[in-house]
């Protein structure tokens, strides 16, 4: 029986299919629906398939300083982005493709609109923010809560995401009270969420300026693709369609 | 719901069984014979992957791995392979990841059989090699199936490695664990809960298959 078994096994493994490889594009985890969406009029428009992974900045530099088969890198800022440059991995100098929105939400019915009190009247429940060492707009996050003198109050009841989507599902499942995330969330919510947000004023952080790097990975596969799609990021209609999500170009 | 990661992870942990067949029971059979101060500190060795958090085991194979150091160089100039993010990565982590459940119950079984039997045998003129395949191996079989058995489930419940070493790639190293962890991230509840749900029934009758092989048995299934 056992024998069947190890037959059965092989002939299944054996048989496995083998995929087109797309244009692979490592996205900063706050731009992953605008990217995706990015990433369909794309394919409408040449045919070319591009497949989009995502996770936080750090993380994804850190994957393709140790060799991650990426063609192109989005980054949440332009540090990490210049970090994966000049660790040698990047064609070109990395280039601002949006700059983000960062916003203050909630779906438990928490008032967003005066957040401010909420935070230092010591309102119970959890505050989400990412991780500001990994993620750019949990940097960003913890600038404003320091320069309004907030962060303090906040500390205790701090949880921190790993990246912005793992505050994103902390927001939208009621986990936090309330979280900072990016603008483009509120474009793409789960149906069904009754969800609440405010823009943080942008003066109370540093402007999020998102930088695009074409890799050197670009080249050992179907260049012409990744650099199609990487020139399609600064596209007038890509413009566009950063703008529907709540993202500025320059 | 894509049906390519729950393809992916029943590949990957059919593979890794019969590799771990392959090399798990000539190990449980050396370490069931008399003991030493070596072999038990083999065995510690082969038993860390069960304890270790999977973080600790995917930081190291990451470094290791990696082309930037040494042996992730050397498999790279020479083989043309690359352990990180690819499958053939995720098959070597597996493998070690899963290694104590093949040899553990492998090696209780074999201990527990009565000297005498293998005794008869090479009395009767059989080799070594004949005894083990005809005479051993036959009269461990029940834990030899739940070996295999729970060898394949904790590969297909395996994540945290291959979120360290995989970086998600579609139909490579997008495994059905991280497809619920990468539905989760976008959003797509109702995603996560079908690949959830698939999960748990494979998984489920797994399990009751294991207690099926194990119902004459008076030993628990994890022995």
């Amino acid at each position: 029986m056992l024998k069947k078994l190890i037959v059965l096994l092989i002939v299944s493994f054996t048989s496995c299919g083998v995929f087109a490889q797309a244009v692979r594009v490592a996205v900063a985890a706050n731009a992953q629906f605008v990217v995706k969406k990015l990433a369909l009029e794309f394919k409408k428009k040449t045919g070319i398939a591009v497949e989009v992974i995502s996770g936080s900045s750090g993380k994804l530099a850190a994957q393709i300083q140790n060799g991650a088969p990426y063609a192109i890198f989005l980054s949440a800022d332009m540090a990490f982005a210049e970090t994966v440059f000049k660790a040698g991995y990047g064609l070109a100098l990395p280039k601002v493709y949006a700059v983000g929105s960062l916003i203050v939400c909630s779906s438990t019915g928490a008032d967003v609109k005066s957040w401010k009190s909420l935070i230092s009247n010591q309102e119970p429940g959890k505050i989400a923010i990412a991780n500001p060492k990994l993620a750019p707009y949990g940097k960003a996050a913890e600038q404003a809560l320091k320069k309004l003198k907030l962060y303090e109050n906040a500390q205790t009841r701090l949880v921190f995401g790993e990246s912005i989507s793992q505050v994103n599902t902390y927001v939208l499942k009621g986990a936090a009270n309330i979280g900072f995330t990016t603008e483009s969330l509120v474009y793409e919510l789960p149906p069904g969420a009754s969800f609440k947000w405010q823009r943080v004023e942008s003066a109370l952080y540093a402007p999020i300026k998102q930088g695009a790097v074409l890799l050197k990975y670009a080249k050992s596969k179907n260049y012409t693709n990744n650099k199609r799609f990487f020139d399609y990021l600064f596209s007038a209609e890509a413009k566009a369609i950063f703008k529907q999500y709540g993202y500025n170009t320059t | 719901m894509e049906w390519t990661p729950i393809w992916l992870s029943l590949k990957l942990a059919a593979i890794t069984t019969l590799i771990l067949l392959a090399i798990g029971i000539p190990i449980a059979y050396w370490l069931s014979r008399k003991s030493s101060l070596f072999k038990i500190i083999a065995e510690a060795i082969l038993t860390m992957p069960l304890v270790l958090p999977p973080s600790v085991l995917g930081f190291y194979l990451l470094l290791s791995f990696s082309p930037n150091s040494p042996v992730g160089r050397w498999l790279l100039e020479y083989f043309n392979l690359s352990l990180v993010f690819s499958f053939e990565g995720l098959v070597v982590a597996s493998v070690i990841y899963s290694l104590p459940f093949m040899i553990s119950p492998v090696k209780s079984a074999l201990a527990h059989l009565p000297p005498s039997l293998a005794e008869a045998s090479y009395t009767m003129g059989k080799s070594r090699l004949t005894t083990f395949y005809r005479v051993l191996l036959p009269n461990i079989k029940s834990s030899l199936w739940t070996a295999t058995v729970l060898t394949f489930a904790h590969t297909l419940g395996e994540f945290g490695v291959v979120l360290m070493i995989g970086g998600k790639l579609e139909g490579i190293t997008k495994v059905a664990s991280i497809a619920i962890y990468d539905a989760v991230d976008n959003n797509q509840y109702n995603e996560a809960n079908q690949y959830s749900l698939v999960l748990f029934a494979i998984t489920f009758v797994i399990v009751i298959l294991v207690f099926i092989f194990n119902r004459n048995a008076s030993r628990g299934p994890l022995e």
